[in-house]
């Protein structure tokens, strides 16, 4: 009589069964499902359930993307809009890190700013700040400096959020240990405070890397210029929606290049700390 | 004694030195004269007349139910909080503040995880005296990483560490400055049992080599007897020193005498006089 045959059975019955999806490797899996995605909205377009005005096909599109690659290169006007448009979200990112930044650490590190700067900051971050763009229209003209103003306005408020709270993660015994040496204030906020934020400033860096292209797209949406904003707001008033889809997808890349070497400079910077996927926050 | 009875100090100050400690010249490192705390915002008295002497190349054990303050204690004495009444004084001069003759330990090693641990044992020195003049020294904090066992780890940051060998090289970072007196703090409270008797063995041996002077405040009472030559029983609410036993037991002990009866019968004394204190 075999006894080992039983138990094996047995285990079968008493554990769930791995789920399939771990079987398969993930970047098929991401694979799959894109193609999935994407032969859905074929479907949709093949049998004509949306007027084709409304909704360009797949292919349609990946044919607009490629006429704007040939633009971009031989330098057209989409080049010069791509160009605009890298340019308010570098300026306006880089502004927001700065400034984000300094305020984080004025909030996160001072009792004026824990006590009286923290809840303006506060109330500032629960105003629609979409609504604010003819402000800075108003203030700043039809240029790029609206927009990098609007980008900075957006993509600053994570920046500050995320370095106060990494300011506040050091290890209590940490803290007391460079009080026990002797360490002056500025001291123990450069040589432990703020590298123990550094994870959080990242983070808060990469929302800013999306904010700032939200920034400047609202901001050429309401105020005009020469930018990407603009060709895609051009481009609805004529239904030519599979251009739009194609501009909308070089936005994507602007910030997806962004939060990428964002990314790339935090692994280099902050190596003894690797993100966890649910930190990489974005909008 | 109990610690309704007269002042504590009088106990303290009359004692000789035991039998079984360390050869000592008898002078006082570390003096507590006289400490109480008073937290005003709730008025917690949470010590009360504490009056300590740690002579020269002795290691000190204070035990106590949670909340006797004795934690608070370790503080004052370190300068990090003022007591409300009374002084600790170090070498004769009052501690009015953070000095850089105490270094400290705590439970968790702190190492910081963007430093090697070379760097990490250097960062004292780099504190009060800059990047450069910690270089300078670190020949001799290679020494402190090899005497205690992880001089091929120097190159290595804290995250390839585990708890024991960080806690070692938290050790290391203690002993850079050559400090006059030791105050740990539950070092080795979040290792595990085994890693952690080899610690208390480890600290021992770099005690006895170095003829430190420590004081370690502890919840394990094995741990208390085993390192020490007197084990300070504080009571709670408030603090005071219910009693302070002497350890006689020859150095260097070994594992093997914690099976002996000399030394379950001092743990039970310990025990014994923590019981009466108050709960444990």
């Amino acid at each position: 009589m075999t006894t080992t045959a039983t138990p094996r059975k047995e285990r079968h019955s008493l554990y769930a069964p791995e789920p399939f999806i771990n079987r398969i490797p993930q970047w098929l899996s991401v694979l799959m499902l894109g193609l999935l995605g994407l032969s859905a909205w074929q479907l949709v377009v093949s049998l004509e359930l949306v007027a084709r005005i409304l909704l360009p096909g797949p292919t349609e599109t990946f044919e607009e993307i490629v006429v704007t690659a040939q633009g971009i290169v031989t330098g057209d006007h989409v080049a010069e809009a791509l160009w605009i448009t890298l340019q308010e979200v570098l300026w306006g990112f880089l502004a927001a890190a700065a400034l984000g930044f300094f305020l984080g650490v004025l909030t996160g590190e001072t009792l004026l700013g824990q006590r009286a700067v923290m809840p303006y900051l506060v109330a500032f971050n629960a105003l629609p700040k979409v609504a604010f763009a003819p402000v800075f229209v108003a203030w700043l003209g039809f240029g790029v400096e609206s927009k990098i103003a609007m980008a900075l306005f957006i993509a600053f408020f994570p920046v500050i959020v995320d370095t106060a709270a990494g300011l506040a993660t050091a290890e209590k015994d940490a803290l007391v240990l460079f009080r026990s040496m002797g360490a002056s204030r500025w001291q123990t906020l450069w040589k432990l405070k703020l590298p123990h934020a550094l994870p959080f400033i990242f983070a808060g860096l990469k929302s800013a890397a999306v904010f700032a292209v939200v920034g400047a797209v609202v901001g050429e949406y309401l105020g005009g210029g020469g930018g990407l904003g603009e060709l895609i707001r051009l481009s609805a008033q004529y239904l030519n929606l599979a251009r739009v889809f194609a501009l909308i997808f070089y936005l994507g890349l602007i910030g997806l290049a962004l939060f990428t070497l964002v990314g790339w400079i935090e692994r280099r910077i902050v190596f003894w700390h690797r993100p966890e996927p649910t930190e990489i926050k974005g909008a | 004694m109990k610690p309704q009875d007269a002042l504590p100090s009088t106990d303290t100050r009359s004692r000789s030195r035991s039998p079984g400690a360390r050869p000592s010249n008898g002078r006082v490192v570390l003096e507590v004269d006289g400490v109480s705390k008073v937290y005003p915002r709730n008025s917690v008295r949470a010590l009360d007349g504490i009056d300590l002497e740690i002579h020269d190349g002795e290691f000190v054990s204070i035990i106590g139910p949670s909340g006797c303050g004795k934690s608070t204690l370790l503080q004052i004495a370190a300068g990090l909080i003022p007591a409300t009444t009374g002084e600790p004084r170090l070498e004769g001069t009052p501690v009015v503040g953070p000095r850089r003759d105490i270094g400290m330990m705590f439970q968790q090693a702190t190492l910081s995880p963007w430093r090697t641990a070379l760097q990490n044992v250097l960062l004292p020195i780099e504190i009060r005296d800059g990047a450069k003049l910690a270089r300078a020294r670190s020949d001799t904090a290679m020494e402190l990483l090899h005497l205690v066992g992880v001089g091929e780890f120097a190159k290595a940051y804290p995250g390839e560490l585990s708890g024991g060998m960080a806690q070692r090289v938290a050790v290391c970072r203690m002993l850079i400055t050559e400090p006059a007196v030791l105050l740990l703090d539950e070092p080795f409270g979040a290792l595990d049992e085994l890693t952690r008797d080899r610690m208390n063995e480890e600290l021992q041996r770099i005690c006895l080599e170095r003829n430190a002077t420590a004081v370690m405040v502890t919840h394990s009472i094995a741990e208390a007897v085993f390192l020490a030559d007197r084990v300070v029983v504080m009571s709670a609410r408030p603090g005071r020193i219910a009693e302070i036993v002497d350890v006689d037991l020859p150095r260097p002990r070994t594992f093997e005498m914690t099976a002996e009866p000399r030394f379950a019968k001092l743990t039970q004394h310990v025990r014994g006089e923590l019981d009466l204190g108050g709960q444990l």
